[in-house]
């Protein structure tokens, strides 16, 4: 039985008016003698019931099989919305931003052009200072017009924007500064002449080293993982005194070591420390008044640790290969 | 900064494992860089398990830490141990007579000690032979190589001259003469500027102070008597000559960061000793000092409670002082804390703030607690263009642009499409020709990411960049976009249809619409880099902000794409964008109350008249009433004359005081007909 005509000709032979068996049957129950008639009309109608049943569990059988009024094939791609991809290092810099302004903090951004006194002089680095061979500068050929004095190179970090603000601003201060900067560093799988890096400034009164250190453990802890270890060691800046590097236990191996972190179970992430008093004095805040401390880390450093990125330069290719590997 | 751990325990009794010793001063400042292991641990008879070579980083700051016995004073303070200091057998008082010395230019050379040595010329014994190579110093002779073993040991540069090559006997430390050269120990020649200092005899230039010697008066194996040089020269002075020289040497990287200017004589001293032990040679007669301005050292008010300020913990009294007198300081307690009396060899000393430095580091920052700063007002609001781009990076990726990062300085040659030449900023030191111009636009380095794309199998690229651009005229903040291919993916539903000027136009209107800024278009004052009659300039709040349309095939075909691909751009400035937002808050109009009446009608026009002149005659001949007008169709071809165009367009009317009636709205739509056939010759069809 295979389609409802077959279904049809099934009920036109059992049940039909004029020449259904089973209605012959109940005529002929009709003729029978009287004391029979009971138990004979009993399981004539009983038989006639079990066909009825039979013949509508057959038909909704069927129809069920039948494709419904105006279907469509749901297995067909969907019109999905065309949406673009934001850029890993956007969205590592937005984290960034999101963490930082619950902590309390203003979100600034500074110019890339910049003078040698922001670049430099006011962060106790004067000209012929060693430190300055620690960042290798692009200067610019002749001047353009920067945000006041004439600009003369690009930014080697973003730290000037931390004079920019003191210079106009009173402590309190709670700012980040996320930006691009430029060193003169030929490209290759860890290096390009253009990076971003994301500043940050905390100075008031009795600010200590201790807040630095539990400000950026609570950083790590939230962009990284809940259990993400912070640790800082000494080194030199010109201008913070005392200078940290920072590092985070390694995400890879959790400590038991791995070619990534060398085997060392630390990730270095950046630098920090206490703001310097010569960069205090050249602002014009008291030093004896106030303390405060700076940090800066490389944001593609840290969506390189993220995301496992294997060569740096991906990030500036715009391969969509690439960028469509990560979220609207 | 390479070292041999054995050599380090001829200072300090350390008895811990090369790697556990790499790892604490790695926690005190000093990272290790690598740690290798010795071959030649017997001959030095050290034992072989605690013997290595340590490499580590040494800061720019801490030019005392470039030898041995300055990280000596490191592990001895790390591990609270005794620092032997270095006493060498001091020379006779009367100074030598041997030589001469006119210090001349007190400014460049604050301090010269020279003295005078009978030598016999041959090779180091192994023992100073390998520690030199440890420290991946090559051993030259035995002369030379004391030289640099006092060097490394004490961090103090010395030169030997041959006494005998000196002209009239004479060391005259001045600056160099215009037009002087000298070839120097690499047997380079070099030219000498008037602003460098020079050791010269009396007749030329026999070194370049605190850089490198020079060949003439360099020792050799015929050498029988040297002049032991150890100076003090100003750090400025050394960094600008090396620089300018391209001359980097052992000497030249400690006197730029600073010497010490009170070891001079000890360096003497030190070599001397060295050249007897060794049977080398003999001092004779003792050491000339020209020292004009002796420096005494520095004093430092270290106050208790300032370093539990700073740090944010309190450190014990006994720890503080111990770990200031491991390093070499000098204490004194008083009321608030402590007189520190800072050594010479620490350059980096000059503040209070350096020696909470030195007391936090080797407390350990391990040992610092995590704290919180207290928020004690509410932090202003960030920059309003981190809200801002963040939404147009939004309203970008859902047109379907992807977004790129591309490097702000480019090619002079694509850039020149883009901008003046006098608007250009060329890079004055750069890396290469790639990257020599600052971009004035973000359009070439988004090209060169389409091209990318489509050298990858790419059909259909879709991207946008948000950043800085760089003029003459300063750095503005833009956004642009540059399509290619397709719009949409392909679809079982229905062809494609190809990107064209409307989807970048579409662009410019959404982020308009976006930040609540009106956008208008118009074909004035093109940039060449666009397709004429393909492209328009876009105006806001007033001013030009920027640009749509089809790049030029020229410059397509330069990115390295076919010419006939086509290329769609949006470029606008985002600050301009944003001003032109209307400065009245938004506030919201009742909805409508009324239905409306929409009349569809079709005309046909000449093929070049504007739509908007279309719209222009309608506005002007309809009532207040008319609320909205949308092209709906735009037809040529059969039914339509040649260099026709027919138009669909639909008129919405509605009052907001009461229902519109039929025949008023009829009555509108005549006067509209008939403005529209006198102004355009437009035939309803």
């Amino acid at each position: 039985m295979s389609a409802e005509s077959d279904l049809q000709a099934l009920r036109d032979k059992y049940l039909g008016r004029k020449s259904g068996a089973i209605t012959a049957l109940m005529k002929s129950v009709a003729m029978a003698p009287a004391e029979l008639k009971p138990v004979l009309g009993k399981q004539a109608n009983e038989l006639k019931q079990e066909i009825e049943q039979q013949l509508v569990e057959r038909k909704t059988a069927l129809e069920a099989t039948k494709a419904p009024v105006g279907a469509v094939d749901i297995s067909l791609p969907g019109r999905t919305p065309q949406l673009g991809h934001i850029h890993p290092l956007t969205i590592v810099r937005e984290q960034i931003e999101v963490i930082f302004t619950r902590l309390g903090y203003q979100v600034l951004e500074g110019p890339e052009v910049e003078d040698d006194y922001h670049n430099f002089e006011a962060l106790n680095m004067p000209a012929e200072h060693p430190a300055r061979d620690m960042q290798d500068t692009l200067y610019l050929s002749g001047e353009i017009q920067g945000a006041g004095r004439p600009a003369t190179l690009l930014r080697t970090h973003t730290s000037p924007m931390q004079i920019r603000y003191m210079e106009r601003h009173q402590p309190p201060v709670r700012i980040i500064v996320p930006g691009k900067v430029y060193r003169r560093d030929d490209l290759d799988l860890t290096h390009t002449p253009m990076f971003q890096q994301v500043e940050g400034l905390v100075v008031g009164e009795g600010i200590t080293m201790a807040d630095l250190k539990g400000t950026l453990s609570a950083f790590a802890r939230e962009l990284f993982e809940p259990d993400t270890k912070v640790q800082i060691r000494p080194s030199f800046f010109p201008y913070t005194e005392p200078s940290a590097e920072v590092f985070i236990g390694c995400v890879f191996c959790h400590g038991s070591g791995c070619p990534i972190c060398k085997r060392t179970g630390w990730l270095e992430i950046g630098g920090s420390g206490m703001v310097h008093p010569a960069v205090f004095e050249s602002v014009g805040y008291d030093p004896e008044r106030y303390t405060g401390f700076a940090f800066g880390m490389g944001i593609e450093r840290i969506a390189i640790l993220k995301y496992g990125v294997d060569d740096i330069r991906l990030f500036y290719e715009n391969d969509l290969r690439f960028l469509e590997q990560f979220p609207l | 900064m390479k070292v041999l751990v054995s050599w380090l325990r001829d200072f300090v009794d350390i008895n811990v494992s090369p790697d556990e010793l790499g790892q604490t001063l790695t926690m005190r400042g000093f990272e290790l860089s690598s740690i290798d292991p010795v071959d030649t641990h017997q001959k030095m008879g050290s034992d072989p398990f605690f013997d290595a070579v340590l490499d580590f980083e040494v800061t720019a700051n801490r030019p005392d830490a470039l030898s041995v016995i300055g990280l000596a004073r490191e592990v001895g303070t790390a591990y609270s141990l005794p620092v032997k200091p270095l006493v060498p057998k001091p020379l006779p008082q009367t100074p030598t007579r041997d030589v001469t010395v006119r210090l001349e230019a007190p400014d460049l050379c604050p301090r010269y000690a020279a003295a005078v040595a009978d030598v016999t010329i041959g090779p180091s014994p192994e023992w100073l032979a390998a520690r030199l190579q440890a420290a991946g110093v090559r051993p030259i002779n035995n002369v030379v190589d004391v030289t640099n073993y006092v060097l490394l040991e004490l961090g103090q540069p010395m030169h030997a001259f041959d006494l005998d090559r000196l002209a009239g006997k004479e060391i005259r430390i001045r600056r160099a003469r215009p037009g002087e050269r000298i070839k120097t120990l690499d047997s380079t020649d070099r030219a000498l500027d008037p602003d460098m200092l020079v050791i010269a005899d009396a007749d030329r230039a026999q070194a370049i102070a605190g850089v490198m010697g020079g060949g003439l008066s360099e020792v050799s194996d015929s050498t029988r008597t040297i002049v032991l040089e150890s100076a003090f020269f100003n750090p400025k002075s050394v960094r600008r000559t090396s620089k300018m020289l391209g001359l980097k040497t052992e000497a030249s990287a400690r006197f730029e960061r600073g010497a010490d200017v009170n070891a001079a004589v000890t360096g003497i001293e030190r070599a001397i000793t060295l050249l007897v032990e060794i049977g080398a040679g003999q001092g004779r007669g003792g050491a000339i000092d020209e020292y004009p301005s002796p420096v005494s050292p520095k004093r430092i008010e270290l106050r208790r409670a300032r370093i539990g300020s700073m740090l944010g913990l309190e450190i014990d009294d006994p720890d503080i002082e111990r770990i200031l007198k491991g390093l070499g300081f000098q204490v004194r307690r008083n009321e608030a804390g402590w007189e520190v009396s800072v050594p010479t060899f620490r350059v980096d000393v000059s503040r209070e703030v350096d020696l909470i430095e030195e007391v936090g580091r080797h407390y350990g920052y391990d040992r610092l607690p995590s704290t919180f700063p207290a928020l004690t007002e509410p932090a202003p609001p960030s920059d309003p263009r981190i809200a801002r781009d963040r939404l147009v990076r939004r309203v970008l990726a859902a047109a379907g642009c992807s977004e790129a990062l591309t490097f702000s300085f480019i090619d002079t040659a694509l850039a020149a499409h883009f901008a003046d030449h006098d608007a250009i900023v060329p890079i004055g030191n750069p890396l290469s020709a790639q990257f020599s111009v600052l971009r004035p636009s973000l359009l070439p380095g988004l090209l060169t990411s389409v091209a990318h794309n489509r050298h990858r199998e790419r059909a259909d690229v879709r991207l946008f960049e948000l950043g800085a651009t760089m003029t003459r005229a300063g750095e503005s903040r833009r956004v642009a976009a540059a399509l290619t291919g397709h719009a949409g993916e392909a679809h079982w539903s229905g062809a494609r249809r190809p990107i064209d000027f409307f989807d970048v136009k579409g662009i410019a209107e959404g982020l308009g619409g976006a930040l609540q800024a009106d956008v208008t278009f118009d074909a004035a004052s093109l940039p060449s880099y666009l397709v004429r009659g393909r492209a328009a300039t876009v105006s806001a709040g007033g001013r030009v902000i920027g640009s749509v349309g089809m790049l030029a095939p020229a410059i397509v075909s330069a990115a390295g794409l076919a010419a006939n691909e086509d290329v769609y751009v949006a470029e606008l400035d985002l600050d301009a964008l944003a001003a032109a937002r209307p400065a009245a808050p938004l506030t919201v109009k009742p909805l409508p109350r009324y239905p409306s009446i929409a009349r569809d009608i079709s005309i046909v026009v000449d093929h070049t008249l504007p739509a908007a002149a279309v719209r222009g005659t309608i506005r002007s001949a309809a009532p207040d009433t008319l609320v909205s007008i949308r092209e709906f169709d735009r037809y040529q071809g059969k039914g339509v004359p040649d260099g026709r165009v027919s138009l669909s367009l639909r008129l919405t009317f509605r009052s907001p005081e009461r229902t519109l009636t039929d025949a008023e709205v009829e009555a509108a739509m005549k006067r509209i007909l008939d403005a529209l056939k006198s102004a355009h010759d437009a035939v309803q069809r």
